[in-house]
């Protein structure tokens, strides 16, 4: 296996890094095409390059030993390096969140969603301080609002935002704050940064949040209905025999030792069939948050 | 406790020693502590300054994790107790506390309170506890504030655990340093300091020490200062041993010499059952060699004496002079009596042998007494008194050059004699002395003209006590100073009286002692005649020719004195002592008395009738009137007025009276009624 980091951030360091790891994702984009077996497998940057490399490592590998190619794990330093790489169609098989397969729907085809948490779904929450005062979203008005994860994140923001809106509020009604992931969104809101926060609504129960905070003190003011977690996706091209491998590959990880430890090292429960019906009600609140267009970008 | 020099010394070095290291010691370790707690505020500066720069970053991002991240990474750090990050209003934005920390544990057992900021502000002012506080900016503006606290408990252990190291080797070395400098002290000073006490009992032992001089220090130099000193002493001592225990005048060993000598021979001779004696020697008239030749010529004469009796002495014997001119010999290992009497003779002779003085050839002569060892005593002091009793007794033969050996009843007269003086003592305060008086008469008509003053003595137990015992005794004792003095107040106040009576009693004759004429008798004399209004011519004073042999300038000076006063004096006792003409002379007298013994044997004793004319006879050429004692009958009357005697007193007028029958007597006198004229006692004088 060889692992390759693609980044660029706005900066001029980050343009120098960006430029080579251009030439380096070039370079290796030259070498699969040289060896036409190989498979790129792209991880969006929902954590660090180092520890993304260490959950899907061996995924990547237990690919390769089930269908018998390479199979290539690519990490980025950041959203945009990855986005980057959607857009140029760089993997074969990437793993993203749901509005970013909404965006890439055209090119890439989504056959799988992991289920975290034992859950299958998780719907889009707004929080709130229990000594707030707040009951109704549209109490919110004026107040300051804190998202995690940034303008692209699901659970974190459109799907808040999109309560937001069903209560009849829109962006400038509120002050829009954005922390730098979902569980410092509800730190900020414990800490009073913040006068509501949104995220997933599993969010509060996870342990970086519960040792960090006193989450008593926190509760969900509004949920969406539940939204299928995270896809995996192959690109539309992809020969249909190799994809419905891959499904089938994903899909029975669970079934054997080796397979379960892989969804062990992901922090994944299981990984289950998806179509893209399914992430029609996430493609509704991006519609709705966004407009059409912005969606289907 | 009694400290000795090494101990103080060595405390007082151990408490200097320990107070200026331990006082060193927690400077050095305040210093340090200071050190160290600047160096821990200056990491937890650096740690804040850290915090500070990085949380910027994570706090615009709302990155509350990686605040989290940050503080407990500070927390993490040693002697960080809390970490905590507060919002510009100062709310906690991230906090990471350590709650093990005993400071923090007891705070939050005693608060329960587990509000960060709360705890913070009861932490506020800890001793324990360190506090800082850094502003966390972006561009000029204030995001929060990074608080730190850093305990003191590791810097207090650190101290304490250094004050405890500290302390244990400031101990060992105090102690290492105490015992180095008592040994150090012991040697070089103690140790001699101990030769020196030691050579000191010696010298007060009165043995001659050294010390070895080892130094030249202080110490050597008073070592070498002490051997000056005991060599200085060692002479002193024997020039002071010589002082006491050497006459300095004869060289002879004197009398505290003489007695060791005596034990030391009582202590050999009850080892080997000798005998020995003791022979007291006493000069006979030795006085009138001074008085005569001069001090100088007496010494010279005892010199010699000395030298002679040691001469015939052997020398295991001892020869001492005691005082004045007493000696003493102690003869070692005699047999008998009869060897003593020889070693007696032997000195009777040496000391008799004439000796050239002055141009002038002496013989002076001695009384020796002999005391026996065991036979007279057992002891020195009772072998010397009996030894000098026995002289006594040999002075009393009135026989030049005699040796007497001890016997019991000198003993037995001795304390009769002590006896007496002590009952004496008291005699005039218990009145028991009264005065006596017997008429004195002329020859020619009968007439009375006055009386002697006799003293008696009427003892308690012993009844009448005769002067011609106890008189001796008085004047030996000195005594005789205070009776006299008594005898003539009380005449005095007599004749005052009687006269103040309208009776003329006539003179009052009064023996004087020969020691009271040496004490400058006529100022007394003077001063009670004053005081009782008593006309000289009321008073006769009779000495007698003893008071003349003693200085005879002295005595002219004292009779010119009672000349002066106007009293009359007459010579007492004449023809029984030296009855030098030569005093008659010299010296001016009123009267003579013929002694009783002389008048007694007229008219029939050729010899005293020839003596009393020679006497009448003499006095008639010296213009004396002279009074005959002790005539008792007619014939001697006859025979004393026949040739020419002016008075008589003696039983044939009247024999000695009380006051009162005096007073009757001379009652009768004024009113021509003869008084009775019979036998009584023999009269008694003051006097001899």
């Amino acid at each position: 296996m060889r692992i390759q980091s693609i980044g660029g951030p706005a900066r001029r360091r980050g343009k120098v890094l960006l430029l080579l790891g251009s030439i380096a994702f070039t370079a290796a984009a030259s070498a699969v095409q040289a060896a036409e077996d190989r498979l790129i497998l792209g991880v969006f940057p929902r954590y660090k390059a180092t520890q993304t490399t260490t959950m899907y490592a061996p995924l990547a590998d237990y690919l390769s030993e089930r269908l018998g190619r390479k199979v290539v794990l690519v990490t980025s330093k950041d959203f945009d390096s990855f986005w980057e790489g959607v857009t140029e169609r760089r993997y074969d098989v990437v793993h993203y969140n749901q509005y970013q397969y909404i965006r890439s729907a055209r090119t890439y085809r989504v056959i799988a969603h992991s289920q975290e948490f034992g859950k299958d779904a998780v719907a889009g929450a707004l929080y709130v301080r229990r000594d707030s005062g707040i009951t109704e979203v549209s109490q919110l008005r004026g107040r300051t609002i804190i998202f995690g994860g940034g303008r692209d994140a699901m659970l974190s923001y459109i799907a808040p935002l999109y309560l937001l809106m069903q209560a009849g509020l829109k962006e400038g009604d509120f002050r829009t704050e954005i922390a730098v992931n979902p569980p410092n969104a509800l730190l900020a809101l414990y800490h009073k940064q913040a006068d509501a926060a949104g995220g997933g609504d599993i969010l509060i129960d996870l342990p970086v949040v519960k040792n960090a905070i006193d989450t008593r003190e926190l509760r969900v003011l509004a949920a969406t209905e539940p939204l299928l977690f995270l896809p995996w996706a192959v690109k539309r091209v992809m020969p249909a025999k190799l994809r419905l491998s891959i499904q089938a590959i994903l899909v029975d990880l669970e079934r054997s030792e080796p397979g379960r430890n892989v969804l062990k090292a992901a922090a994944t429960t299981k990984i289950g069939k998806a179509a893209d019906a399914d992430y029609d009600p996430h493609r509704k609140m991006t519609t709705a948050v966004f407009g059409r267009e912005a969606a289907a970008k | 406790m009694r400290l000795g020099l090494g101990a103080k010394f060595t405390l007082t070095v151990l408490f200097i020693l320990a107070g200026t290291t331990a006082a060193n010691t927690l400077y050095d370790l305040n210093a340090s502590a200071r050190f160290h707690e600047q160096q821990l505020i200056e990491r937890g500066r650096a740690l804040g300054r850290l915090i500070s720069l990085v949380s910027p970053e994570a706090i615009l991002g709302f990155d509350f994790l990686e605040l989290n991240n940050y503080t407990r990474e500070v927390c993490a750090q040693p002697d960080v107790v809390y970490g905590v990050i507060t919002s510009p209003e100062g709310a906690a934005l991230s906090s990471y506390i350590d709650g093990s920390d005993p400071l923090i544990k007891k705070l939050l057992d005693r608060t329960g309170s587990r509000d960060t900021l709360e705890l913070l502000q009861n932490l506020d002012g800890q001793d324990g506890l360190i506090s800082l506080q850094f502003p966390i900016t972006h561009d000029g503006k204030l995001l929060g504030h990074f608080l730190v606290g850093l305990s003191r408990q590791a810097l207090q252990n650190e101290f304490n655990r250094q004050l405890t190291i500290k302390i244990q080797v400031l101990t060992a070395v105090v102690l290492f340093l105490s015992v180095a400098i008592y040994a150090v002290f012991r040697f070089n000073v103690l140790q001699p300091i101990q030769r020196l006490i030691a050579a000191s009992r010696n010298v007060g032992r009165g043995q001659h020490a050294v010390v070895e001089v080892k130094s030249s220090d202080e110490l050597g130099l008073l070592a070498r200062a002490f051997n000056t000193m005991a060599e200085g002493i060692k002479q002193e001592q024997a020039k002071l041993h010589r002082q006491a225990n050497f006459d300095t005048l004869t060289g002879l060993p004197n009398r505290l010499m003489a007695f060791d000598r005596i034990e030391m021979e009582i202590s050999r001779a009850k080892r080997s059952g000798e005998r020995f004696a003791v022979l007291f020697i006493d000069l006979d008239d030795f006085k009138s060699v001074n008085d005569s030749l001069g001090h100088a010529v007496g010494d010279r004469l005892l010199v010699g004496i000395g030298a002679r009796v040691q001469a015939v002495m052997r020398d295991a014997d001892t020869v001492a002079r005691l005082a004045g001119d007493e000696f003493l010999v102690l003869a070692s290992d005699v047999v008998s009596e009869a060897q003593v009497e020889r070693i007696a003779e032997r000195l009777l002779g040496a000391v008799a042998e004439p000796q050239d003085l002055n141009g002038r050839k002496i013989v002076a002569h001695c009384s020796i007494g002999i005391a026996l060892y065991p036979d007279n005593g057992e002891n020195a002091e009772t072998l010397v008194a009996n030894a000098d009793n026995a002289m006594y007794q040999a002075k009393t033969t009135q026989q030049q050059g005699t040796a007497t050996f001890f016997t019991e009843e000198m003993n037995t007269r001795l304390r009769n004699r002590v006896q007496m003086e002590q009952d004496l003592r008291v005699a005039i305060e218990l009145g028991q002395l009264t005065l006596n008086f017997q008429p004195i008469v002329d020859t020619a008509g009968r007439r009375h003209r006055g009386a002697e003053v006799l003293l008696r003595w009427n003892h308690p137990e012993r009844g009448a006590i005769s002067p011609a015992e106890f008189i001796p005794v008085a004047e030996a004792d000195g005594q005789i100073v205070e009776i006299g003095d008594w005898v003539l107040e009380q005449a005095c106040r007599y004749w005052s009286a009687w006269r103040a009576s309208g009776i003329d009693s006539g003179f009052l004759a009064i023996n004087i002692s020969r020691i009271q004429f040496r004490r400058r008798f006529s100022a007394r004399l003077a001063e009670l005649m004053s005081i009782h209004g008593v006309p000289p011519e009321a008073l006769e004073l009779e000495i007698t020719e003893s008071v003349l042999l003693d200085d005879h300038r002295q005595v002219a000076e004292e009779l010119g004195s009672l000349r002066a006063v106007g009293v009359k004096l007459s010579l007492d006792d004449f023809g029984t002592g030296y009855s030098s003409l030569s005093y008659l002379k010299r010296f001016r007298f009123d009267a003579l008395k013929i002694d009783r013994s002389f008048v007694a044997g007229v008219p029939d004793d050729p010899d005293d009738v020839l003596l009393v004319k020679a006497i009448l006879a003499m006095a008639e050429g010296f213009g004396l009137k002279v009074v005959a004692e002790g005539v008792e009958n007619q014939d001697q009357l006859s025979f004393v007025t026949t040739q020419g005697c002016d008075l008589a007193q003696g039983y044939l007028f009247s024999k000695p009276m009380t006051d009162e029958a005096y007073l009757g007597y001379l009652k009768n006198l004024q009113t021509g009624v003869e008084p009775l004229q019979r036998p009584g006692p023999k009269n008694l004088k003051v006097a001899d």
